[in-house]
């Protein structure tokens, strides 16, 4: 195994990005929502990558996440902590849900279901405008605050959310680690066989579901406080072509892969979309392209890099290598 | 009255909805292929048909055109680029089909710009059909009519002739037909483009009813997946069933509580997944 898999070097990874990200960047803002998808497409990941499901419902708790907060924050008074916990249970009951429907499905009918299950909550918030505002979403969700302090500046955001981050990111870690993440391994490798061995494999994708479900409505309780408004566009079905894009661009095979899909991508359309309003074009090209040349994604550049380095190091195996 | 209005909406587009889930299921069927730009297909039908009637084509030299030409485009892309990655995991033909997708749209907004347009009917179906007190437009009746007369052409050609033994018994065993002297690369670029075509031709046929717009594909594709996944894939009554059913569902809720209308089709479908996994008519 490639010495970059190991959760340590993951963990200590994603660190060193949230403390990387203010030296390179000037908007505050977009580092803040770099660090916000990165945790979404990490839980994505959490399916796609370890437990081999297809999710294009992601979406779906994004968006429950964003009005969750959204609902909360500007109708009622209640405390920040108490609504990402929400956001995150209402995530992942409705994981729970979206994904026992879903699993009675395999292969490509489960990933039509995802996303049809996507088009049914699109329209749910889009019909019950009352509730969620409809079109214009909830306008004035508040930045959260500290011992009486909002935290309106971007980058005192970015401290709140990077701390999110790096607890999010440490817990998935855990969680792919621990005997349930690797049982989610062998259901993705032989599902009949790990049926056969007596795992209940339904449970434990309906699990993988809630949990990813729960970090995904988490993230997309940050993001409404992070612009200020709860918006219908982040529970459309383009958010869960997001969502996937960023985590196959990145990388299925280890969790900070997501976090280069989540950076890779905003940063692109960042600079692009100033440059072009249809550069989503070119994203569709680049898609295309990663499907052809680079099916492991960046994460596989990375490790493909690491190798080329570690392997000339030692190749001479000469005196010579000494510093 | 207004129901009978309705369920008649319903009917045709119930089966546009067939037209669109048929050529996803034939693609799927043969090729083992995901194809996430299906609604591409439906889009680039629908925009050259408003293109070509607008440079002065009829409707009736339109429509076809459209069709043959979104069938050509589709088979040129699985001439040069899809066939390399049939046997990569699903995965990566979702991601370059949603490429595929995004760039079809952006090239839609390119050439005909973000806002969209109406197709006005065609010369001789612009007027209303009266019965007694029943008045129906009459472009709509045809779409029923000329959508049931393709329906039947479709499944004699599927079930009835050799072609149809050709794609059945390619994707039964693609190896099997390679052995009998079948060219199986170029029935597979054959089969996309013709189950691209249908997709197209729902587009153009859809044109004069809804208008175009450049994010009309999106639509299609995740009700084209529903119709599959209440109908069973693979399965051409399964198709055909669960298009009609969600056409009058979704147009009978029109009348009922028009902002849930399009809702419900989902929430049908979240019923049907519930009671029934496999689809009404699915096998496996």
């Amino acid at each position: 195994m490639n010495p970059l898999d190991k959760p340590w070097a993951q963990l200590t990874l994603a660190l060193l990005a949230v403390l990387v990200l203010p030296l390179f960047l000037k908007s505050g803002i977009l580092a803040t929502e770099i660090l916000i998808f990165a945790m979404v497409v990490a839980a994505c990941n959490l399916l796609l990558g370890y437990t081999g499901l297809l999710s294009f419902g992601q979406g779906i708790f994004f968006g429950i996440g964003t009005y969750a907060a959204g609902i909360c924050l500007t109708r009622w008074q209640i405390p920040v902590p108490l609504v990402l916990a929400g956001a995150a249970v209402l995530g992942a009951a409705t994981a729970t849900l979206v994904g026992w429907l879903s699993i009675r499905r395999q292969g490509v009918y489960f990933v039509m279901l995802t996303l049809a299950f996507s088009q049914l909550f699109y329209f749910v918030a889009y019909t019950f405008s009352g509730v969620t505002g409809g079109d214009n979403g909830l306008l004035g969700v508040p930045r959260p605050s500290i011992a009486g302090t909002a935290l309106n500046a971007p980058w005192s955001y970015y401290t709140f959310v990077a701390v999110c981050f790096v607890a999010v990111f440490a817990i998935l870690v855990v969680v792919t680690q621990s005997t349930f993440g690797r049982t989610l391994l062998a259901i993705r490798e032989n599902e009949g066989r790990a049926a056969a061995i007596g795992f209940p494999t339904r449970l434990f994708k309906i699990e993988a579901f809630a949990i990813s479900g729960a970090v995904t409505a988490f993230g997309g309780a940050l993001h409404a406080m992070l612009i200020g408004v709860a918006p219908l566009s982040n529970i459309e079905y383009h958010t869960s072509e997001l969502i996937l894009i960023m985590t196959i661009i990145g990388g299925s095979s280890s969790l900070f892969g997501s976090v280069l899909g989540a950076g890779f991508y905003l940063l692109l359309a960042d600079a692009l979309s100033t440059v072009w309003p249809r550069w989503l074009l070119l994203l569709g090209l680049v898609l295309v392209a990663v499907a052809l040349f680079l099916q492991r994604g960046l994460w596989g550049l990375v490790e493909r890099g690491y190798d080329l380095v570690f392997r000339r190091q030692r190749a001479p195996e000469t005196p010579a290598e000494e510093h | 009255m207004i129901y009978l209005f309705q369920v008649l909406n319903g009917i045709g587009l119930g089966m546009l909805y067939f037209l669109l889930a048929v050529g996803l299921s034939v693609i799927f069927g043969l090729l083992q292929f995901v194809n996430f730009a299906h609604g591409a297909f439906y889009l680039l039908g629908a925009y050259l048909t408003y293109d070509l009637t607008t440079r002065g084509f009829g409707f009736w030299a339109a429509m076809p055109l459209a069709t043959l030409i979104v069938a050509g485009i589709a088979a040129l892309i699985e001439a040069v680029l899809l066939h390399r990655i049939y046997k990569l995991p699903h995965t990566f033909h979702i991601l370059v089909t949603v490429g595929l997708a995004l760039v079809v749209q952006e090239l839609v907004i390119i050439a005909w710009g973000p806002l969209g347009g109406s197709v006005p009917a065609p010369e001789g179906l612009q007027g209303v059909v009266i019965l007694g007190d029943f008045i129906y437009p009459q472009y709509r009746l045809f779409t029923i009519g000329f959508t049931a007369v393709l329906a039947g052409l479709l499944w004699w050609l599927l079930e009835g002739t050799r072609l149809g033994a050709i794609v059945r018994g390619g994707s039964e065993s693609p190896a099997n037909m390679a052995l009998l002297g079948y060219n199986t690369l170029r029935i597979n670029t054959a089969v996309f483009g013709f189950g691209a075509g249908l997709a197209g031709l729902a587009g153009a046929l859809a044109a004069p009813i809804r208008g175009v717009e450049p994010f009309m594909g999106i639509e299609a594709l995740s009700v084209a997946f529903v119709v599959v996944v209440i109908g069973g894939m693979g399965s051409y009554t399964g198709a055909l069933v669960a298009g009609l059913l969600v056409g009058v569902v979704q147009s009978v809720m029109t009348t009922l509580w028009p902002e849930g209308a399009r809702l419900m089709i989902y929430v049908g479908m979240a019923l049907v997944i519930a009671l029934m996994p496999r689809g009404l008519l699915g096998r496996a």
